[in-house]
């Protein structure tokens, strides 16, 4: 890796899809359509084999000249796309059931729209419009807006991708446009505000892809090639057409790989310069000058990373004591003991510490990225934990802070409360943990259930928790009866339906709040009779009677609505071991089909004070929203 | 490899044809993917292969093996 330029053909001698990936982010080079096709022919080529992705393109100006772009983005990300193009315009008869579109099947509908789709004036100069006229206008491209998508996301068209063309040219008022009163500029950042603010309220699984920022990163004037734009109405230069076809099928890969959690970091040579077992807290490079600065920008990045719902986590071969030492006395650390859920500073082999690991947080190793300089590490962890992913820490100081950046894994399609409080809510089960192995015996258990003061919050049909909903059946792993993954539109059509009980639950102790962490979801059957379709619970909160606490008030609440009889399913993974016995636990017996039953009517239904638990009911409000992306709640 | 040779790989893989396929005599016509799309595809190949920038009024005239290469002669390639 000694090369200081990009080398074309040293690619087709790359034999895994990482690497691949890993040098077009380090040099992003402008690849021809030539190179386009051999490089997708060779990513396609290599092992593991591709894996199916149906694509639906819903285009308002030309997309097929995407196609080598997406394909070769595909293979990189290890699909082999299908791709539907609609007929050319707003087709919009491709959002009824039985249309083309919707018969393809797609994993992904990409909508590519411009501007003037959304109202006519847009074609024409909106600077000698008044205020107001300004305000319709923009209210009335979001109707135009929530009309078209909201027709698609009406039927099963999997995640929807919508673009926006930014204008071709610079603005009316060029120069002056930024200081203007009247700067169009600012009323398109506007719109698209409001355009995202709808789509984060109304429209589950439709992200905004934007269109801008991929200007801002090629540079407006490699963005657009005049010549196809006027020729065939396709706008995307080489460099745009990469970089959007690279965003859609990270998104594929966001919604059909496992989901990442946790980012184990390794400390020397990847935290900061050098090794601090050898060079002393004053001798590690970490500080304002070159190359400690670019070890304080990987910093300032991880922490971008925590922001997404990451938890860090640490794994060093050092003396634990010169790591205490870095993270609590060094000037230039961002990264603090409080910033780490979990950390293994020890001699043991880096595998048996990620297994460990895995452990303490209750997270599954698939969930893992390693970032570790080390060719030796790296090697032993793809050997030993293939689930794991590895990214090996640059060796030049430049490069380190970005070499996250293009980690597809890393990237989140939505966010919740609890995503922005996760370290704290782990660092809160440390202290839960430090108290409990403090308790002698059994009872000493109970005596610490008793102390936490536990505080359920039990809603019910919880729309506001759309996304978190949603994210906890394609994240939960163990503690899940049946291990039905559910998409934000499946999980709204199952919310705003008479025939399903959806309730969640958060708990509050002592030491903090857990955010929602609990979901059971009934079907109502008109026998009465009701089966639990889905039932799990986030591993954070395993071990304090919260599973049955909250099954048993749904169980009153359902014999209280005249249901005489729940029947429920056990649906083994490989991963969900823990909860085998739940059920019997909690007086199902087994039936002659595999089915769990119990009668609601029978005696030994558990009330609520046999709990150390208080509960509160959230019942439902007519209308209220479903919860966005902001950290309101 | 000959200037045919290049031009002929380029052909093909942009039009997903076997390169066979392509001759001398290859017109527009001749092949289906080879249609609108297949063409401006086929403009950017050509443009990235010989490291030329074509203009757009000359695009439509690119139309037959013929065609180019002749047009590749223009620009002092052969």
């Amino acid at each position: 890796m000694a090369r200081s330029r990009f080398n074309f053909d040293a690619l087709l001698g790359l034999d895994d899809r990482a690497s691949l990936r890993d040098e077009l982010a380090r040099w992003q080079p402008t690849l021809s359509l030539p190179e386009v096709n051999r490089l997708a022919e060779h990513a396609a080529s290599v092992q593991p084999a591709l894996r199916p992705l149906r694509l639906a393109v819903v285009h308002t100006y030309t997309s097929h000249l995407l196609d080598p772009w997406l394909t070769l983005e595909a293979a990189l990300q290890g699909f082999a796309i299908e791709t539907f193009h609609a007929p050319y315009g707003l087709a919009l008869q491709e959002a009824s059931p039985g249309s083309a579109l919707v018969s393809h099947r797609p994993d992904l509908t990409l909508m590519l729209l411009r501007r003037e789709d959304l109202h006519p004036d847009l074609s024409r100069p909106i600077t000698g419009l008044d205020g107001s006229r300004l305000q319709t206008l923009k209210q009335a491209c979001i109707d135009r807006l929530a009309d078209v998508v909201g027709r698609f996301r009406a039927q099963p068209v999997g995640q929807i991708l919508l673009t926006l063309l930014p204008s071709t040219t610079p603005p009316t008022l060029g120069l002056f446009d930024a200081q203007a009163e009247q700067s169009e500029s600012r009323w398109h950042a506007a719109l698209k505000a409001d355009i995202a603010a709808w789509l984060r309220a109304h429209c589950p699984a439709t992200l905004l892809i934007d269109l801008d920022d991929i200007a801002a990163q090629v540079g407006r004037s490699r963005f657009l090639d005049r010549r196809y734009w006027h020729s065939a109405q396709f706008p995307f230069a080489a460099d745009a057409a990469h970089e959007l076809s690279r965003r859609v099928m990270t998104v594929a890969t966001v919604l059909k790989e496992p989901r990442a959690k946790v980012i184990v970091l390794d400390a020397d040579n990847t935290l900061w310069g050098g090794v601090v077992g050898e060079d002393g807290l004053d001798g590690i490079a970490l500080g304002p000058e070159f190359p400690g600065s670019a070890y304080v920008e990987f910093q300032r990045r991880l922490l971008d990373f925590q922001q997404r719902g990451f938890v860090l986590a640490m794994c060093s071969k050092n003396n634990e004591a010169d790591v205490d030492e870095v993270l609590r006395d060094h000037p230039h650390q961002l990264l603090r003991a409080e910033h780490f859920a979990a950390r293994r500073v020890n001699w043991q082999p880096k595998p048996d510490n990620l297994i460990e690991l895995a452990a303490e947080l209750n997270l599954g190793l698939e969930s893992f990225v390693l970032v570790d300089d080390s060719d030796h590490e790296c090697a032993a962890v793809r050997a030993r934990l293939p689930q794991v992913l590895v990214v090996q820490t640059p060796a030049r100081p430049v490069e380190v802070a970005t070499c996250l950046d293009h980690v597809a894994r890393l990237e989140v399609l939505s966010l919740t409360r609890e995503d922005l409080d996760k370290t704290a809510l782990y660092a809160q089960e440390r202290q839960r943990r430090a108290v409990l192995s403090q308790a002698p015996s059994a009872a000493g258990a109970t005596d610490y259930l008793a102390q936490l003061d536990m505080k359920m919050t039990v809603t019910l049909q919880p729309r506001r928790h759309l996304a978190r909903l949603s994210q906890l059946t394609q994240k939960t792993n163990q503690f899940n009866l049946t291990t039905r993954r559910y998409g934000e539109q499946e999980m709204s059509a199952f919310l705003g339906s008479g025939d399903w009980l959806v309730a969640d639950f958060s708990l509050a102790d002592v030491f903090g709040d857990s955010g929602v962490v609990g979901l059971a979801m009934f079907r109502l059957g008109a026998d009465r009779r009701a089966e639990l379709d889905t039932f799990l619970m986030s591993c954070r909160v395993i071990g304090r009677e919260a599973e049955s606490a909250f099954l048993h008030a749904l169980l009153r609440e359902l014999a209280a609505a005249g249901f005489e009889e729940v029947v429920a399913d056990y649906l083994p993974t490989g991963k969900n071991g823990l909860v085998k016995d739940f059920l019997p636990s909690q007086g199902f017996g087994a039936c002659p089909d595999g089915r769990f039953a119990r009668r609601l009517d029978a005696a030994g239904l558990r009330e609520a004070s046999d709990f150390p638990i208080e509960i509160t009911w959230n019942r439902p409000e007519a209308g209220s929203p479903p919860e966005g992306s902001s950290a309101s709640d | 490899m000959t200037l045919f040779d290049k031009l002929q790989d380029t052909l093909a893989r942009t039009l997903k044809v076997p390169v066979e396929t392509i001759t001398p005599d290859t017109q527009q016509e001749d092949l289906p993917s080879w249609d609108s799309l297949g063409q401006v595809n086929l403009i950017m190949a050509i443009e990235q292969t010989f490291d030329l920038a074509i203009e757009v009024e000359d695009f439509a005239r690119l139309n037959s093996v013929q065609a180019i290469q002749a047009y590749l002669a223009e620009q002092g390639l052969s």
